[in-house]
């Protein structure tokens, strides 16, 4: 057969054609890696989490790629250090989105970053998953790709008012935050729910963190007549010092309150390792050791099975184990839907009802995307820390 | 808890700040004796004191006596560095005040050189000697005697040696001392390490209350300006006293008014003390030629 000069043009042209339609991609997405996009606080102030999370991404990464991949595609991870800078998050964003293509977004983990990044992914339909707390993050309308995979700022409000009405049986609560957007927004919400749950708000005080004696302010709170302090902040320095000064009242007041209260750096700050008592910090079910010192049956076949490969030394065990979660989930939403395509993986993500992940389980609907249960949101002795895990405050069944 | 508790700890806590921003007023006025320049590193060279003293005798592990001499010795070559970094390029255009932008920006590289290589959180400084508790622990005093022992030592100095002459020679009128044959540049030199020293010994005694903190560095930067405001710029001895009454009313005010009120009510202080005496209540004015 000869192949004329036409003949040859023509089918040149067909096979372009067919190519620039797609007609190959199928064939070529099989094949490709699943890229997913991590947005991650890795250096500057407020990198602790980002770190905790980056070691159980890494390990699932790894874990998930050693066994075969997600039907045989492997996990790309493509990371950037955005420094909790929101203007670099927004770069890294638009760099993943527009130049490395990724399929889904982890992160960013602080809520600063995610309030300027958030509506870029949603304008651009990527699936993401996000730890933040801020409660106007999540938007089923203006942002259907965007599903929080923690409890929100709302949920841990409760978790600390459950404790305080129900379990400690206190009526009168002093509430106080740092001076930062945060402190005063949180302390401001913390506020309205108590008063709303009928509690009498004896003391309510923004504090600068950095002043460097407390006593004025935990002696007016004891003037006040408050049972139990409730503490909105980020600040482990205004932490210890708080504790220092009740140790000095002679206080036995129980403060309960912002993760940061048992933060390890919390520790080198007091004065003595008895001001640390009677301080329970927000923590989870999946995170608690419970009387007989065990960790729940899933975390703690985890951790066997994982079996040094992650160090939890100097991290909190719940970073650790959303980052895992984050990359099955994704996994998972591939191997469902069939495709990396977002409108699968968002599908796929809107129909899980208590998808037992290491973390919790969650649940997310078309209308819901606040996936993580309030009732595993508990309380946890500060100064219990054992391998970023804490022992459930007293009076947990 | 009565009354005389509440006294006690406002006195206590009021002394030992009041006597940091008085140290940290001093380091301003030592620089600015010699160079005519306000340099916003004062408050960086407290900061570095505690940080320094906590990375040499916390994380170093060194004893406390070789731990508080090289905190000073590493705080007198900050001093020495903003000399010819930020202050000398500047000197022969001082009225144009470039000395406000190039200090501001050498103190905030400190500072986030500081929060990149040690911590953006608070960390540790260690308990030097663990004397006292209550209103009467050594985070109290310790600050007090620092003051103590850095104004016994410049008066002896200005008053019983040459360099301490010197320097009032050139802080009266460089011009002249220099005529004289006074070595000006080297005295110069001498005074922003010697304000290192004020400085560092300011963040080392304070420590045990401020902790090793970078943020400390602006804070400090801030409240020891007051007393330098309050007392007259280049006069120690108004500096002292403002320092004083800065850190009591302030203590005062967080046991009133609280929180960021307490704040409001020290500038609202400041602002209307200066509308009354502009040159500061121990400073006098000087009659500009005409």
């Amino acid at each position: 057969m000869t192949i004329s000069r036409r003949k040859f043009t023509l089918g040149t042209a067909s096979v372009l054609g067919l190519a620039a339609q797609g007609s190959f991609k199928p064939a070529m997405a099989q094949s490709e890696s699943i890229k997913i996009g991590w947005l991650a606080a890795l250096t500057g102030p407020s990198s602790a989490p980002a770190v905790g999370f980056n070691r159980g991404v890494v390990y699932a990464v790894e874990a998930t790629n050693a066994a075969g991949g997600v039907k045989s595609r492997k996990i790309e991870l493509i990371t950037r250090d955005t420094q909790g800078d929101p203007t670099k998050a927004v770069n890294a964003t638009q760099e993943m989105i527009s130049s490395a293509k990724v399929h889904a977004i982890w992160g960013p983990t602080n809520s600063g970053e995610a309030l300027a990044t958030t509506p870029i992914m949603a304008r651009a339909k990527i699936p993401n998953l996000h730890p933040c707390v801020v409660n106007s993050l999540i938007d089923t309308t203006k942002y259907p790709n965007a599903f929080r995979m923690a409890p929100s700022n709302a949920q841990w409000d409760n978790a600390v008012r459950n404790y305080c009405l129900k379990i400690l049986k206190v009526n009168k609560v002093a509430v106080i935050g740092d001076t930062t957007g945060y402190g005063t927004t949180a302390t401001g919400d913390s506020v309205a729910a108590f008063k709303k749950d009928g509690a009498d708000v004896v003391y309510t005080a923004q504090i600068d963190a950095t002043q460097p004696d407390m006593t004025p302010d935990m002696l007016r709170m004891k003037n006040a007549g408050a049972d139990a302090i409730v503490a909105w902040s980020t600040s482990t320095g205004m932490a210890a010092r708080l504790f220092n000064a009740r140790a000095s009242l002679g206080w036995d007041v129980p403060f309960v309150g912002h993760p940061s209260l048992g933060s390890g750096e919390v520790a080198t700050l007091i004065e003595k390792p008895a001001n640390w008592e009677k301080v329970y910090t927000i923590n989870y079910r999946s995170c608690s050791f419970d009387a007989q010192g065990k960790l729940p049956t899933r975390t703690q076949e985890f951790l066997d099975k994982a079996n040094g490969k992650i160090d939890l030394k100097g991290t909190l065990l719940w970073w650790v184990l959303s980052g895992v979660d984050v990359i099955n989930l994704f996994s998972n939403a591939v191997a469902e839907s069939g495709s990396t395509a977002s409108d699968g993986i968002i599908k796929y993500l809107n129909s899980l009802t208590r998808y037992p992940g290491l973390f919790g389980d969650y649940t997310w609907s078309p209308t819901e995307h606040n996936g993580y249960p309030t009732d595993e949101v508990v309380m946890g002795a500060a100064n219990s820390s054992k391998n970023g895990a804490l022992k459930l405050a007293p009076g947990y069944a | 808890m009565g009354h005389s508790t509440t006294l006690a700890s406002i006195l206590a806590a009021g002394f030992a700040m009041g006597a940091i921003y008085a140290l940290i007023g001093i380091t301003y006025n030592t620089m600015y004796v010699t160079s005519r320049v306000m340099s916003f590193t004062a408050g960086q060279l407290g900061m570095l004191g505690g940080v320094l003293g906590a990375l040499f005798i916390l994380r170093m592990g060194m004893p406390l006596v070789v731990g508080f001499v090289l905190t000073l010795l590493g705080c007198a070559v900050i001093g020495i560095i903003t000399e010819i970094v930020a202050v000398r390029p500047v000197l022969k255009s001082l009225d144009q005040h470039l000395y406000v932008l190039s200090t501001l920006a050498l103190a905030l590289m400190i500072q986030q050189v500081t929060a990149i290589e040690w911590s953006t959180e608070p960390q540790a400084f260690p308990k030097l000697f663990g004397i006292g508790s209550g209103a009467l622990d050594e985070k109290f005093w310790l600050p007090v005697l620092a003051c103590a022992v850095a104004i016994g030592g410049l008066e002896w100095m200005q008053r019983s040696t040459l360099v301490g002459r010197a320097f009032l020679a050139v802080a009266e009128d460089n011009f002249a001392a220099r005529a004289l044959g006074l070595p000006e540049r080297n005295l110069r030199i001498a005074s922003y390490a010697l304000a290192g020293v004020i400085g560092g010994l300011a963040g080392f005694a304070g420590g045990e209350l401020m902790l090793a903190f970078f943020a400390n560095g602006g804070f400090l930067s801030f409240y020891g300006f007051v007393p330098v405001a309050l007392g007259g710029l280049g006069n120690n001895r108004g500096a002292i006293v403002g320092g004083f009454a800065l850190g009591i009313f302030q203590q005062a005010a967080n046991f009133l008014v609280g929180g960021i009120f307490a704040s409001v009510a020290v500038f609202v202080v400041f602002i209307v003390v200066l509308l009354a005496a502009p040159q500061g209540l121990f400073g006098t004015s000087t009659a500009r030629r005409v």
